[in-house]
């Protein structure tokens, strides 16, 4: 990290003012917005109960806005690399000939100021697959255009579980900073050359941080090390062996009979990347070719135009989603599509908890030794189940 | 111009194959892409109809004949459906070429036994006159085709043309109740077809494609032949959308079929889950 | 509770029934169990954290459901009106499931709640206001206590109806698209619902595409009204949509609105009687006929 450096309140407003007067765009977790019904404004239940929160990532016209504290913002920050829809190009039909309207691959520049650690270290998972001999360039361009500072995460709550998977409350995997806070303001350190160009290039706004700054923000960074410590512990590893050879196990039915399939874990999740690319026509003989988020728990995700499904029921489709993100990423791109943020738990209405699945799994593969032994009369159904 | 967008191609050629299979010719429209390009027996595309939508088809053309590609369509979904509506002049869009192919230089020496059921001739029907344009460097050559009746039978000419050759052995049948008065090929399904054909398996390698069925029936009798698993070669089909291994809705266990496929030996296959 | 629990085992011993779908209680809050074994029946509960509407896993499409076999299920008031609308509409066989009701005295909004949830003004579900159901009648047994009736909440589904009937038809407009715009289509309110248990959704038809799939502000537009005019008359209250929804629409406002509609123009109320038919279902001579010009 570059050398620790002081953000005040004071001067986080003057920086948010002068990058947006600059025309660049800044992204932070806000209050969740959202039209109240007129007349009444003041009798609405609040709209952001506890389990998808308070906050949104949004972009910001000034600092007041940003909410740079405890809460998580409902939806990760893929939908700004990742749009629930975009448009990948346009065409026009012309007699028998067509002609195609290119869709631009430079992207204003952005910076994130806030983001949950685990969400900027979803995105540099992400980068795997969207790297993968071929250049997604709407993904990578929009990468290449942010700047993005996460903010040290004093742990949500108990279905937080970001060490578990490479992660931490404090990583900078996937930002180019981090913000800690202390009294006044902010710690701010640069982790990446792009990071270090962001404060260059706003160094007016920085001060040398105060006596005890440091130690402060050292404390409140141990201190959520520490906490995050009595949460759900597994050994991603062990984990990833035992689904990779209990494919038919029992266990899965366990956990598809009580899925819906609705697909809200896979679209409140910040690794979750699968889409589905359409054609929409927009009038005579012209439309747009889009991409949008999909969901590998919907029915139709593996239809064939046959009739014929892979993965006809609700017991496999959830277990692919288990399978893809603990076992099959980690194995083509040596990482857990996961960040343990939680949301995935915190929005499952009908209770599925991957804290509680994958620590069952881990608990098994301990007890069995090791993780290759079909025969073996239980699975980890049989112990504290889910 | 993205990962997502197509070339643009004419149509330059269509054939109707049977009642609800259609063979396509396309010509780039771009003349440097056209002169750059070039695939491998195996590989395939997707194919764009605008408004209508994308489909995977494998380059039922040979890599040795240039200028041109072909494929061979099924009417069975929408965007394939739009197909039958594609008449010559048509533009029609290609991102490609994709995924794995059939390793065919390594094949030089040895035989080919090939099998294939219905519309599964057309993957396999690049990887045959790929072969064929280069006949001296292969061994023997042994087709076994079979379809529901006479006319599913597709590339009928090609066939024609395949069983006039004296350096090819052709056998190709219709399911019981298939025939028509005048056929004079086998009558039964493609397995017993194959074992009865019996094709050796000594320094021989086998191609295998067609309905599920017709695969998962046909693989032992391979292997009672004598073709070891990782001597069978087949192409999966499996839903696609990008193409390109970012979307996930080709991933099946540790395997995207778009890059870590379609062709697969049939070794590869039996690790995989049942998911196909 | 007791009662169930026994009930759970009794019927699961002696073979009735190959699983019960019920409640339990989990690391968050209230959540379906399948209890196939006495243990699991042991792990019975009811409390106002149980605002899940079982009859959803009804649905003939769920084929790991369908899989287990004998069903109990275990419902509230609302859940049997659901139940008694896919008898209705002949998606289910009456003897493929035993039905366990409950005396229900309303329902939190937070399932996930650690401990049962006191009910107040503030606390309590706003679909519970009204509830003509807390005895539910479609049912082979039941089961708890009388339960009292439930507070009032702050505002009622239908006040929040009220409210928008009382604004322009550009205001509503304003109102529902902006709501419309922060759908993800990921069909969570499609599929908890227990009465979306078409075999072929109209918004996954392709031949023609009906609905756009893009969740783009006018295919979310055209998703969002289609599936509300599906569940006019049909809709039993719930309120799952709207509590499943990740993207916070509130549907359960949207739909109170076409039952209302419906009660006020065909003077009917969605019921746990299987024999009382729908509007949809049902044809009469004196049906309202003046939007017909």
């Amino acid at each position: 990290m570059s050398e620790a450096l002081f953000l005040s309140n004071d001067a986080l407003r003057d920086l948010v003012a002068g990058l947006v007067a600059a025309g660049t765009a800044v992204i932070g977790p806000a209050p969740a917005g959202g039209p109240s019904i007129p007349g009444l404004e003041e009798r609405q239940p609040p709209t952001a109960k506890g389990i998808y929160g308070a906050l949104e990532y949004r972009e910001v016209r000034d600092a007041d806005e940003l909410a740079l504290g405890p809460g998580m913002p409902r939806l990760s920050l893929k939908q700004f690399f990742l749009p629930q829809s975009e448009t990948l190009f346009s065409w026009k039909q012309r007699g028998a000939d067509v002609e195609i309207r290119e869709t631009p691959i430079a992207f204003n520049p952005r910076v994130v100021l806030g983001a949950k650690p685990c969400d900027a270290a979803a995105l540099e998972i992400v980068d795997g697959v969207m790297d993968w001999e071929y250049r997604d360039e709407l993904w990578n361009g929009r990468r290449e255009a942010t700047t993005i500072f996460a903010l040290a995460c004093a742990v949500e709550d108990d279905h937080c579980f970001c060490p578990s998977v490479g992660a931490a409350p404090d990583t900078v995997k996937g930002a180019d900073g981090l913000l800690t806070p202390i009294t006044g303001g902010f710690l701010v350190q640069a982790t990446t050359a792009k990071g270090e160009a962001f404060l260059a290039a706003n160094r007016a706004r920085f001060a040398a941080p105060p006596a005890g700054g440091a130690d402060e923000a050292r404390a409140y960074r141990e201190a959520a090390l520490a906490r995050i410590g009595e949460n759900a512990q597994i050994d991603a590893a062990r984990v990833r062996d035992w689904i990779e050879h209990h494919f038919e196990d029992p266990f899965w039915a366990t956990l598809g009979v009580r899925c819906n399939g609705c697909g809200a874990c896979t679209m409140v999740c910040p690794t979750c990347h699968c889409f589905d690319i359409v054609d929409e026509e927009e009038g005579v003989g012209c439309g747009t070719r889009r991409r949008c988020w999909d969901t590998c728990q919907a029915g139709k995700f593996t239809l064939h135009a046959s009739g014929h499904n892979p993965r006809a029921d609700q017991i496999a489709r959830y277990r692919q989603r288990i399978n893809h993100k603990f076992a099959v990423y980690p194995l083509k791109f040596g990482e857990v599509l996961c960040t343990g943020c939680g949301r995935c738990v915190r929005t499952c209405q009908m209770g599925q908890n991957i804290g509680e699945i994958l620590v069952a799994i881990d608990e098994y593969a301990q007890r069995t030794g090791e993780s290759g032994d079909a025969s073996a009369a239980t699975g980890p159904a049989a112990g504290a189940a889910p | 111009m993205n990962l997502y967008q197509p070339q643009l191609a004419t149509v330059t050629a269509v054939v109707d194959e049977t009642v609800d299979t259609r063979t396509f010719r396309l010509e780039f429209k771009d003349e440097s892409f056209a002169g750059a390009f070039s695939f491998r027996a195996g590989q395939f595309g997707e194919f764009s109809v605008f408004g209508a939508g994308e489909s995977t088809f494998c380059i039922a053309s040979p890599p040795t004949r240039r200028g041109y590609i072909e494929c061979t369509v099924k009417s069975a979904g929408k965007v394939t459906a739009e197909l039958r509506e594609i008449n010559v002049g048509d533009t029609i869009g290609f991102r490609g070429p994709y995924g794995n192919w059939f390793p065919v230089d390594e094949w030089t020496g040895k035989d080919l036994v090939i099998v294939a059921g219905g519309i599964g001739l057309a993957p396999v029907r690049c990887v045959i006159w790929n072969v064929l344009d280069r006949r001296a460097e292969f061994g023997k050559v042994t087709i076994v085709y079979g379809a529901r009746s006479v006319g599913d039978l597709v590339y009928k000419r090609e066939l024609e043309e395949w069983a006039a050759r004296d350096d090819v052995t052709l056998v190709t049948t219709v399911d019981p109740g298939g025939e028509t008065p005048d056929w004079t090929g086998k009558v039964g399904f493609v397995t017993p077809v194959v074992e009865q054909a019996s094709p050796s398996a000594e320094n021989a390698v086998a191609v295998l494609c067609g309905p599920p069925i017709v695969v998962k029936m046909t693989l032992p009798v391979l292997g009672t032949l004598g073709f070891a698993p990782d001597a069978v070669f087949t192409t999966l089909e499996n839903r696609m959308k990008c193409g390109v291994g970012k979307c996930g809705r080709c991933n099946i266990g540790p395997v995207y079929v778009c890059k870590d496929g379609p062709v697969f030996t049939a070794a590869q296959l039996d690790a995989l889950p049942a998911e196909f | 509770m007791k009662e169930l629990r026994d009930l759970a085992r009794q019927l699961l011993a002696d073979g009735t029934v190959d699983v019960v779908v019920g409640w339990e209680d989990s690391p968050r809050g209230a959540r379906p169990i399948f209890a196939t074994t006495p243990d699991d029946a042991g792990k019975l509960i009811f409390d106002t954290r149980c605002l899940h509407n079982l009859a959803t896993y009804l649905n003939p499409r769920r084929k790991q459901v369908t899989d287990l076999g004998k069903l109990a299920l275990v419902i509230k008031g609302c859940d049997a009106k659901a139940v008694a609308g896919l008898l209705r509409e002949a998606q289910l066989d009456r003897d493929r499931v035993v039905l366990i009701g409950v005396r229900c005295g309303g329902v939190c909004e937070d399932s996930m709640a650690p401990e049962p949830v006191a009910l107040t003004p503030e606390t309590v579900a706003p679909r519970c206001f009204g509830c003509d159901n807390r005895e539910p009648h479609l049912v082979d047994h039941l089961v708890g206590d009388p339960r009292p009736e439930p507070p009032a909440p702050l505002l009622t589904l239908d006040e929040r109806v009220a409210a928008l009937d009382a604004l322009t038809p550009e205001q509503r407009w304003e109102y529902w698209t902006a709501q419309f715009d922060k759908c993800v289509r990921c069909y969570a309110c499609r599929q908890v619902c227990p009465m979306c248990v078409c075999e072929r959704c109209v918004a996954d038809k392709s031949r023609p595409q009906w609905i756009e799939t893009a969740s783009h502000p006018r295919g979310n537009l055209s998703w969002n009204v289609t599936r509300a005019l599906h569940l006019a008359g049909r809709c039993v209250g719930c309120g799952e949509c709207e509590r499943f929804c990740p993207a916070g629409i509130p549907l359960a406002t949207l739909n109170r609105k076409l039952q209302q509609v419906v009660e006020q123009r065909y003077d009917y109320r969605v019921a746990d009687d299987p024999e009382v038919t729908a509007p949809i279902g049902d044809f009469r001579l004196d049906d309202q006929q003046e939007f017909i010009k």
